[in-house]
């Protein structure tokens, strides 16, 4: 029973986490939604980031490069292309099942060049006699995924040989070659000016027998808190499976692994494409919520953040690693309301970081794996030590009992 | 019938030529002795064997595969295994997660049979009341023991024991000894390679001897005991070791 502990604990906690929503009323609905969805986001990241680091060995730090992978996908896809009736004859486009596959021509972000839209002077010829439709949302985010999973892969092939810092190292380039060049693309990407994204649901969606609006924030909250549970599944799945127990020896000794039959390269190769294309899921369905992406979202500290929200949870627990991110976030939070000790007014939008650093040292000093996993060891592994001894001294050699045969006398 | 082949193998890392053409053949299950000095190319050997690195030229059969070329889980499950000079088990797996590497490597399904299979193996080595416990939990002697029932688990034809009785206590030693004994009647071929010449005597029905890269000796242990180019290479002797 002690050991289910953990398991009754988690399901209580989604249980929580899926009422709270319908059940929270406070004048403050709309910011505290946007905590916990932006810490949902961060807890699919530290997740994946946990099942690729953690449990793999694979200390990535481009985790947030494929992230902005699966966000761009999604936002070029949205701003870019069409789907029209009739065609343009000024837009690049294809018959497409019917309709015309419209492909808007980049144009930058200065207003003078605004008039260079082809699509917007192709509909001002038309005077609203036809309507183009914009790609769907959801398949943004499918591309998004799709794009991860091809980046994470064609890097988990080239990192192959690369281990420890070099690999580090690498997949930290990769990111800032990412990030270089969505700033030096202004035309495409509109570099730091950022990117516009339509709303998740840009008709509203009605739910539970209420419509709610494109910005509406329980919509989103259900979309993200659903994205995070179909990971966690996927990799729970994944951790039980013999895909979880050989991804654990490629960490603990890959040469070992591999001549005990374990396809390394394989394996490698797709713990990265899972967790990569997690990372892209989860940036495509951040970026359709914040409707706007920039390259600002590659910034080392956001990478940084991922990485401390799996320490302090737990880096080789990726439910551990999940719930550190969304405990780290409403803490994060929290930590902005300034006190006053004595007199002396303690101003927490200078001094949370601090507070924050604080506690990631701490954790690392004393609590090597994460504050959230010793707990849940504590329990699922209760009763291993008292086992092992009691089968031990059930099997003692000798009438008087000596050591047992594999242990040395003293 | 087991058949290893290795035919004039050499490995040159830069200017240094570890392995001079070394060729040999193991017929059936044979308890082969594999002795030397410090860079004699016993591990080079070794490594080529099992993949891990490429020969400059020669090859390796392992019945009718050739192996000098794959990969080293392509040669593990053609049929060799191996392990390592210095203990290389899963330290933050437990004991039987560690023996399921190798036996689901090799196509295995999880299950009740598994289990059984692995406790088995277990219970043979002795550690079978530290199952649930992580690997570093257990001591050096005992993690030998793991890496022998993880060969158990994966099941190979040819197994190479490098090292096997270094710094591992006697009642251990016993422990390992029963195992090649009872692996080796089973059909398995077996090559030991260490330094303990007492258990190498005692153990093997063949030795290989080599030096600087050249097989000097391959013959029954008392032959080559005698050989003089052995005892000047690497045993020494008796008037030597009265000086």
């Amino acid at each position: 029973m002690k050991r289910q502990i953990p398991n009754i604990a988690g399901v209580l906690l989604l249980i929580y986490l899926a009422a709270f929503p319908l059940t929270y009323d406070g004048a403050n609905y709309d910011y505290v939604m946007h905590i916990l969805i932006t810490g949902f986001f961060y807890a699919i990241l530290t997740a994946s980031w946990s099942m690729l680091a953690g449990y793999a060995g694979q200390f990535s730090f481009g985790h947030m490069g494929f992230m902005a992978i699966g966000a761009y996908t999604a936002g070029l896809l949205g701003h870019y292309f069409y789907l029209s009736p009739e065609a343009t004859g000024l837009c690049a486009e294809t018959p497409f099942f019917g309709q015309w596959l419209v492909v808007v021509n980049p144009i930058g972000v200065t207003s003078t060049t605004l008039t260079q839209d082809c699509l917007e002077q192709a509909l001002a010829a038309w005077d609203g006699r036809v309507q183009v439709t914009p790609m769907p949302v959801w398949l943004g985010i499918v591309l998004g995924a799709l794009m991860g999973a091809v980046a994470g892969f064609l890097v988990g092939v080239l990192v192959l040989r690369l281990r420890a810092a070099y690999l580090a190292l690498f997949t930290l380039g990769f990111s800032e070659i990412l990030k270089a060049t969505i700033s030096a693309e202004i035309n495409v990407t509109r570099g730091q000016a950022g990117l516009e994204m339509r709303p998740l649901f840009p008709d509203g969606i009605t739910l539970f027998g209420t419509h709610y609006a494109a910005t509406d924030k329980l919509p989103p909250y259900y979309a993200m808190f659903g994205l995070l549970l179909l990971c966690l599944v996927i990799l729970a799945w994944l951790a039980h499976s013999r895909f979880g127990l050989f991804v654990r020896a490629l960490r603990e000794d890959q040469d070992a692994a591999a001549a005990l039959g374990v396809n390394t390269v394989r394996y490698k190769v797709l713990v990265f494409t899972i967790t990569c294309a997690m990372a892209a899921a989860a940036g495509a369905v951040q970026g359709h919520y914040v409707q706007i992406i920039t390259p600002n979202m590659l910034f080392l500290l956001q990478m940084s953040l991922v990485v401390a929200m799996a320490v302090i949870g737990g880096i080789e627990n990726f439910v551990a690693a999940a719930i550190g991110a969304i405990f780290l976030q409403v803490m994060l939070e929290l930590l902005r309301n300034s006190f006053v000790i004595g007199g002396v007014e303690i101003d927490m939008s200078v001094w949370r970081l601090v507070f924050f650093g604080l506690l990631l040292m701490i954790t690392l000093r004393f609590f090597r794996n994460g504050l959230i996993v010793p707990v849940i060891a504590w329990f699922s592994r209760a009763g291993v030590a008292e086992e092992t001894v009691a089968i031990r001294a059930s099997t003692l050699t000798g009438p008087e009992g000596g050591p047992h045969r594999t242990e040395a006398p003293d | 019938m087991i058949h290893l082949k290795v035919t004039n193998l050499h490995k040159r890392f830069g200017g240094n030529h570890v392995l001079n053409g070394v060729s040999f053949e193991i017929r059936g299950a044979e308890l082969i002795g594999l002795i030397g000095p410090n860079g004699a190319g016993k591990t080079t050997l070794t490594n080529i064997l099992d993949g891990a690195i490429k020969p400059t030229s020669g090859t390796v059969y392992l019945g009718e595969e050739r192996i000098d070329q794959l990969q080293p889980y392509e040669v593990a499950r053609a049929g060799l295994g191996r392990t390592f000079q210095v203990t290389r088990s899963f330290r933050r797996m437990t004991v039987l997660e560690n023996l399921y590497v190798p036996a689901l490597a090799m196509g295995g399904g999880f299950g009740a049979p598994l289990r059984d299979r692995a406790r088995e193996v277990l219970e043979f080595l002795t550690i079978d009341h530290l199952r649930n416990e992580y690997a570093q939990a257990l001591s050096g002697g005992q993690q030998k023991l793991l890496e022998l029932g993880r060969l158990l688990m994966l099941d190979p034809d040819v197994i190479i024991l490098d090292e096997p009785f270094a710094g591992v206590h006697p009642r251990l030693m016993e422990v390992i000894y029963a195992w090649i004994r009872r692996v080796n009647e089973a059909g398995k071929a077996i090559i030991i390679i260490s330094h303990q010449m007492d258990s190498i005597f005692s153990l093997s029905e063949r030795l290989l001897v080599l030096n600087f890269g050249d097989l000097i000796a391959d013959g029954h242990p008392e032959e080559v005991k005698n050989d003089p180019a052995v005892i000047e290479a690497y045993l020494g002797s008796d008037e030597e070791e009265e000086a």
